[in-house]
């Protein structure tokens, strides 16, 4: 494309800045996890990195209970994507190819999930888990977390069947295919992208949440990442390199397994998969 | 019944995709569909369905759907009603079954005090600024990066990634970075010349504080989906404005923004009802304060249940931010129809 010089330079200085807005938390979060504590509190954090103490992240591992914690937070977040994802990919399919009634209400129903404050629900919820004993369980957790991330998987997956022409799931029926068949062999495959959109937000749904986890997991050998990592802020014992490692170990994933997909997350939003 | 309404289908007012085929029930706009509706009019899929299909009752739908349904019934019909009546009985935390109905006492008490609409102008206020910035700044960044140029993929990879950086993680770097000692930003306001602040304690800054935090994690989303939607403008418009002699403006008034601007529309009132229940990024930086500067709806609901004990006042509370986001989304809808019966 020929882009005049001018415009050129604007749009350097206009990502310029936005990286470097973007990029300073993150490179924080590393410069402080490889400072010591007489270093921050004197005044002193350096404005490069210490990189040569990057091995001193790894300290938090034997300092704190961390490795428990990440194993629970990967435990819920796979959980949460399974279980979203069951229930997610018959509801999307129902809705983008089919009238019947309930379908509004469904609908409106799924997107009410996205505006209830959870502040609100997690009091009549936590009763209802009493009454279950599902408090203190990993399964209480991934029900609840599932409540909201499923809603989003139903958007995404029936938005991108939308975009799969009707014809080709009526040719395979003039071929005798049945519904399920015609979904598993012919549908999904085609919005394969977007399945890997839905399950990168819910697994980061089920990874990032607080306040259930917080509310639901009461012993601290149950708490995820996000709970034990809270539990640091304003406690002042633990140093703050060490409580920085353990953001940063924390954070890596996600953001690495994002960047890996994201490329097709994009691809998958586009219609590109139709026009094959 | 269901031939009387296929009539319906030749009436030139009603937008047709919108009738159900078998009961002429109105089927409101999905959340999805809406955003692509303007490319999918005419091609809609139920409209496809072989027309004999439609004399039985098809029990497909209604089994795909119902772990869903089932469950929207367990996680939201029923904690609802439950919040609901809570918020008309004075229940206290300690015995959370055994309050007494007390009519409309807890929203008279909570107007009276002033709590309510102070919380609820904070919370118009934080959502407000986050959803703004968040879509001008996504909106912006997904233009820029949309173009080819050398090291995209490490300038978009650094733009998405606050995005997967969890809450907790950004309040723990956010609020030593606002740590009035020692913290980077208030390095970066001195070398400026300008005066160290209290970001987090004066009650001026905090709820600017607490926007810039949410803004940074929430901005990459708006960025993603944008620039989705900027990848799908066909290059065969941008080719045939481009030999008629547009120029990038005139390209992204007539062309790039129209195809786009459904996208944006969705993506800012999912930002406004994700910004009006936010709990997380606020509740660890401020915990609702400096003297409840940032005491928004849902801090305020949690801090009522959990630190003042009274379960049926926080639930009065929750039911105010619930009904904010409901008269959100009914205007944002009925915008829309209008707006799409009139073109």
């Amino acid at each position: 494309m020929r882009t005049r010089p001018l415009a050129r330079l604007g749009r350097a200085l206009v990502l310029t800045a936005m990286v470097v807005v973007a990029g300073l938390p993150l490179y924080w979060l590393v410069n402080t996890a490889t400072s010591t504590n007489a270093e921050l509190y004197g005044g002193g954090q350096s404005w490069l990195p210490h990189l040569e103490r990057l091995p001193q992240v790894f300290e938090v591992f034997a300092q704190t209970p961390l490795l428990r914690w990440l194993g629970n937070s990967a435990v819920i977040a796979v959980g949460t994507t399974a279980l979203s994802f069951a229930i997610a990919i018959f509801a999307g399919y129902a809705i983008s190819r089919f009238r019947f009634h309930g379908r509004g209400l469904l609908s409106f129903g799924l997107f009410a999930t996205q505006m209830l404050p959870e502040a609100l629900v997690i009091v009549p919820m936590y009763a209802i888990f009493v009454t279950l004993g599902l408090i203190n369980s990993m399964w209480g957790l991934i029900l609840a977390n599932t409540a909201f991330a499923m809603p989003v998987a139903v958007f995404i997956i029936s938005t991108a069947m939308d975009k799969v022409p009707y014809e080709i799931e009526e040719a395979a029926r003039v071929d005798g295919a049945r519904r399920l068949t015609i979904l598993g062999r012919i549908v999904l495959p085609l919005v394969v992208p977007s399945l890997a959109a839905a399950a990168v937000i819910t697994f980061f749904d089920g990874w990032n949440e607080y306040l259930f986890a917080s509310t639901f997991l009461q012993s601290q050998e149950k708490w995820t990442t996000s709970v034990g990592l809270a539990s640091f802020i304003g406690e002042f014992v633990t140093p703050l390199p060490t409580v920085f490692s353990a953001a940063l170990i924390f954070a890596l994933p996600a953001v690495v397994f994002f960047l890996l997909v994201q490329r097709r997350i994009v691809g998958g939003l586009t219609a590109g998969s139709v026009k094959g | 019944m269901g031939l009387q309404m296929l009539q319906v289908d030749k009436h030139p007012i009603i937008d047709h995709t919108y009738i159900t085929q078998r009961s002429g029930e109105m089927v409101p706009p999905t959340l999805a569909q809406e955003s692509s509706r303007a490319q999918q009019r005419g091609a809609r899929q139920g409209e496809h369905e072989p027309r004999r299909r439609r004399a039985r009752l098809d029990v497909t739908p209604y089994v795909l759907s119902s772990a869903a349904a089932l469950y929207l019934a367990l996680f939201l019909v029923l904690p609802l009603g439950r919040g609901a009546w809570l918020s008309l009985t004075d229940t206290r935390l300690l015995n959370p079954t055994g309050g007494d109905f007390v009519g409309m006492q807890n929203y008279q008490d909570l107007l009276a005090s002033g709590n309510l609409p102070q919380s609820l102008g904070l919370t118009v206020v934080y959502t407000a600024g986050t959803v703004l910035s968040a879509v001008l700044l996504g909106s912006a960044a997904a233009l820029a990066v949309n173009a080819t140029f050398k090291g995209r993929a490490i300038v978009r990879g650094i733009l998405i990634a606050p995005w997967a950086v969890p809450a907790v993680a950004v309040s723990l770097i956010f609020s030593w970075m606002y740590n009035p000692d020692n913290g980077v930003l208030n390095r970066i306001v001195a070398g400026l010349g300008g005066d160290p602040q209290q970001w987090l304690v004066n009650p001026d800054l905090a709820m600017f504080a607490v926007i810039v935090a949410s803004v940074w994690k929430v901005t990459p989303f708006v960025m993603l989906v944008v620039l989705a939607a900027l990848q799908s403008v066909p290059e065969e418009l941008l080719e045939a404005a481009r030999i008629d002699g547009a120029n990038a403006y005139v390209r992204l008034r007539a062309v790039v923004i129209p195809h786009v601007l459904p996208t944006i529309k969705i993506v800012s009132l999912l930002m406004t009802v994700w910004s009006i229940r936010r709990f997380e990024i606020i509740w660890l930086l401020t915990g609702g304060g400096p003297s409840n500067a940032t005491n928004t709806l849902v801090i305020n609901v949690f801090r009522e249940a959990f630190q003042n004990s009274r379960l049926g006042s926080a639930a009065a509370i929750g039911i105010v931010g619930l009904m904010l986001s409901v008269a959100v989304t009914i205007v944002y809808f009925a915008a829309e129809r209008r707006a799409g019966r009139d073109s």
